[in-house]
């Protein structure tokens, strides 16, 4: 497997956490509870973006895994 | 017509007593102090002695009124103040301390050393050197602080963090949504239609469900042949960010980049803090 794919594999793990946490974020009742979803919800934020900055870096530097 | 006069004197007295005690609160009756105790009693057998006719009615009357209106003022005084509380209800005394049987206090409760350990072991306590201290409270139990190695272990003692919970709320019974439970958690309808799709059940072939603190769906099933799985999204979750956080922390060792090597360390780092942070609230 390549890096740009391995690199998008997590990519795609993360924004499927980070789907869960929001959906947690939104349900739980206890104020504390939801307080740590929230927070964890923007340390995923932050990861994704790194990565895809990484990714499109990766992508310039190796036109020829765009797109895999 | 001595039975008619008879029956509507029962169901006056009826209401009355019942009134009374309405009145005198809602004490447990094994949670009595011997004294209300005699005052119940007192009530009820007034109340019996007036319908049979022994005694004439108007006595009766003031004999019941004496004995509710009494407590209902006393318990009222004790209420204000403290002494008057401790004059009435007596006050706790102490049984052991220190580890060791205070026995000059047994004296005066007429107890004696068996009575104590049997009153001990019905709460489940056999050895006396596990107790600290106990006191026999003023309606006669006897309540019992163990010592600090012999007491149940919390999550505080262990030093671990535990997610707050709140109490699950019963959404479904018998194949009904129960709509008021749904709607104090801010749910509706169609969110639990939704998930029951999500799990391939119908409404009819629940018998109970219940949503956690957290919004997880437990059901229970009519067909208890149909095997169901329940709610493992957070387990998930936790080894998705797992998963995720190890991936970061391969791709830091694999790149020559040092500008992208601190950025996948620093991100590996930050889900660990984020996995540990979450580890109470995802996996217990």
């Amino acid at each position: 497997m390549t890096v740009v794919s391995q690199v998008k594999q997590t990519l795609a793990n993360l924004k499927g956490a980070r789907g869960t946490l929001r959906m947690y974020s939104a349900q739980t009742r206890d104020q504390e509870t939801k307080a740590v979803f929230n927070d964890a919800l923007g340390i995923t934020d932050n990861i994704i973006t790194d990565l895809q900055n990484r990714l499109k870096i990766l992508e310039l530097k190796e036109p020829q895994y765009k797109g895999n | 017509m001595e039975w008619i006069y008879i029956m509507l004197k029962s169901i006056s007295l009826f209401i009355l007593v019942w009134a009374s005690a309405k009145l005198l609160g809602k004490k447990n009756i094994n949670r009595l102090t011997p004294f209300s105790f005699m005052g119940y009693i007192v009530i009820a057998v007034t109340a019996v002695l007036i319908t049979l006719n022994f005694i004439n009615i108007i006595s009766g009357i003031i004999v019941l009124a004496i004995w509710i209106i009494l407590p209902v003022l006393l318990d009222f005084f004790a209420i204000k103040s403290k002494t008057f509380h401790q004059l009435l209800n007596g006050k706790e005394t102490i049984l052991i301390k220190h580890g060791k049987i205070m026995e000059e206090n047994l004296m005066p409760l007429r107890m004696t050393g068996e009575d104590l350990l049997a009153e001990l072991r019905s709460k489940n306590i056999f050895n006396l050197a596990e107790i600290e201290y106990a006191v026999m409270e003023t309606n006669g139990e006897i309540n019992a602080y163990l010592k600090s190695d012999k007491k149940t272990i919390t999550p505080h003692d262990l030093g671990k963090k535990v997610a707050p919970q709140a109490e699950p709320q019963t959404v479904i019974m018998d194949g009904n949504i129960l709509d008021e439970s749904l709607a104090s958690l801010g749910f509706n309808r169609q969110w639990m239609e939704s998930q029951l799709e999500n799990m391939g059940i119908t409404l009819e072939n629940v018998f109970i469900g219940q949503v956690d603190s957290s919004g997880d769906l437990f059901l229970d099933l009519f067909d208890d042949a149909i095997e169901l799985a329940q709610p493992k999204v957070k387990e998930m979750l936790y080894a998705n960010l797992e998963k995720s956080q190890a991936d970061l922390s391969t791709f830091a060792t694999e790149t020559e980049d040092t500008k992208a090597k601190a950025m996948f360390s620093k991100n590996a780092d930050d889900l660990d803090n984020l996995l540990n942070k979450l580890r109470p609230y995802l996996l217990h």
